[in-house]
């Protein structure tokens, strides 16, 4: 019979620095390709409207504010976003980005909404958009 | 003399809610009973709502641990409904991320077993090394439990020189902590005393009731979706089927340990030999009317999807079949003849996940305890017989 094969292991841990981090005073870098929250470069979106159609979780809402000055408003609901970046993926002009925030958290979620009004913007789509 | 326990639907001994009924005689379960459908979330009805694009998103969301199993079976049965092709880079990556989660989701169950075995520092070490698994899918896909990398046509990013090294790297500590691992489970007397035994499923049995993966690989039953019907790039890796012949849940944790060896194998394999070139191709936004079924190997078991297209850009309907689902019949017999406290060991060894496997209402006779499965259309035929006719309740009020 074989006793205490865990022994070495647990008495190796005796020694070992812990595997956490201190994390309010210690932040751990997030990745390069990061999903924090999506937000909007007013100055290249053509209003295709592709974001609006895709998101899954009906978080983005694009309404015209005035017509004759191709005047739009977008809003972002981060209270429903999923982070999934699908907006990023649809989008032909790369208007849309996602940004490497992660504490996002909110006391009311009134506050998680993120607007832009914006002048249409005349830029020329890529001839494939984006689906990599 | 027979008494009637039921255990759960809210039970510290399960993690999510379900209701087990046992039948007991002293210490011995003569009977049981698994009584679903705490954790219905109406997804199959809600897929209907959405386009092809947004129901990766809500597929993923079926199921924490697999994601990335329900997506790509989702998105193989699209692709073969749009009659895509998608490029050979693109499924080396989806691939890849599955047999990431496979570790990720074994590792996960092997702390969950030595957890429920009494043994948590078992516990803790296999979770403090699953974060390695999660760190490197975080960094492939942006997210640490939804990867959302697959879409229709391939994949969403690409891999570079870097992140390919820093996996391999990775890799190599897996690897050698999960032979440590190995060598502990098969040698820690305690460890392997509480699990030999235990959920006893015989070949036959496991044929029978249609146990899937590695509850059934454990009865000794080299059954693989992956071999058996390769998809993705399964047809090129060499791999092997991991079997054990115990019968128990000691057999379905060496099961899952020998496949976390295969998965080091198979991710290794890719990485070497990964071709260049696209990672997706674009996909229509509608699919010719045509209905398709997926099946994939998911950590847990076969994963089915059932896709019917009716020519929009929304799915007429999607059917999931979760792998826990499939155990249930096995997870009966092999609570049979077993003691009260082996349950949630038992339970726990098919690795359950409920809210995956929450599909049908079934309606219960109260006085006769007879039960039958009904559809959506006849339950509404049903409500409106019921309610046809009634005074309809104008003053009625919220009750709180």
């Amino acid at each position: 019979m074989k006793i205490g094969v865990f022994i070495p292991e647990l008495l190796r841990h005796l020694f070992k620095k812990p595997a956490t981090v201190d994390y309010p005073l210690q932040k751990l870098e997030v990745p390069r390709d990061f999903r924090g929250s999506p937000y909007l470069r007013p100055e290249l979106c053509i209003v295709c409207r592709a974001c609006e159609r895709d998101c899954p979780a009906e978080a983005i809402e694009i309404t015209a504010t005035n017509e004759a000055e191709k005047r739009f408003r977008m809003v972002i609901h981060n209270d429903r976003c999923i982070h999934c970046a699908q907006c990023v993926d649809s989008c032909p002009t790369e208007a849309m980005l996602m940004d490497t925030r992660f504490e996002i958290s909110d006391y009311d979620r009134h506050n998680l909404k993120m607007e832009w009004e914006y002048v249409r913007a005349v830029v020329k789509p890529k001839a494939e958009p984006k689906t990599s | 003399m027979r008494f009637q326990i039921p255990i759960g639907p809210q039970h510290p001994a399960l993690k999510e809610p379900i209701s087990l009924r046992m039948t007991v005689e002293g210490e011995i379960i003569r009977d049981a009973d698994i009584r679903l459908g705490y954790n219905h979330r109406g997804l199959e009805k809600l897929a209907e709502q959405k386009t092809w694009i947004q129901n990766i998103y809500l597929t993923e969301r079926i199921c924490g641990i697999c994601s990335h199993s329900h997506t790509t079976c989702y998105v193989q049965g699209v692709e073969k409904l749009m009659e895509l092709e998608p490029p050979k880079r693109g499924l080396y990556i989806r691939t890849l991320v599955a047999e990431l989660e496979r570790i990720h989701s074994h590792l996960l169950w092997l702390g969950v077993a030595g957890h429920e075995a009494g043994f948590d520092s078992f516990f803790m070490y296999t979770w403090r090394d699953r974060e390695i698994v999660m760190d490197i899918l975080e960094i492939i896909c942006g997210n640490r439990v939804h990867y959302g990398i697959n879409t229709i046509g391939g994949v969403r990013r690409d891999l570079d020189e870097q992140q390919v090294k820093h996996i391999l790297d990775s890799l190599a500590i897996l690897r050698q902590r999960s032979e440590y691992y190995q060598h502990l489970g098969t040698n820690e007397p305690s460890f392997v005393a509480r699990l030999a035994g235990v959920g006893y499923l015989s070949r036959e049995d496991a044929i029978a009731l249609c146990a899937v993966g590695p509850t059934l690989r454990a009865s000794g039953v080299p059954m693989d979706v992956r071999k058996d019907d390769p998809y993705a790039v399964y047809d090129e890796v060499p791999f092997e089927v991991c079997t054990a012949d115990t019968c128990d849940v000691l057999g379905r944790t060496v099961v899952r340990i020998k496949e976390l060896f295969q998965c080091y194998n198979i991710i290794e394999y890719l990485l070497k030999n990964l071709p260049s070139g696209p990672v997706a191709v674009r996909a229509p936004r509608r699919a010719k009317p045509n209905e398709v079924v997926s099946r994939y190997e998911a950590p847990r078991g076969e994963n089915i999807h059932y896709i019917k297209s009716n020519g929009t850009d929304k799915p007429e309907r999607l059917k999931v079949r979760a792998p826990t689902l499939g155990n249930y019949a096995a997870t009966i017999k092999m609570l049979k003849n077993g003691f009260i406290a082996d349950v949630p060991l038992i339970f726990a060894a098919i690795d359950p996940c409920i809210c995956c496997a929450e599909r049908a209402v079934s309606l219960v006779d109260a006085r006769s305890g007879q039960e039958k499965i009904i559809s959506m259309n006849s339950l509404k035929t049903l409500s409106l017989k019921v309610s046809a006719g009634k005074a309809r309740k104008r003053e009625a009020e919220w009750p709180l």
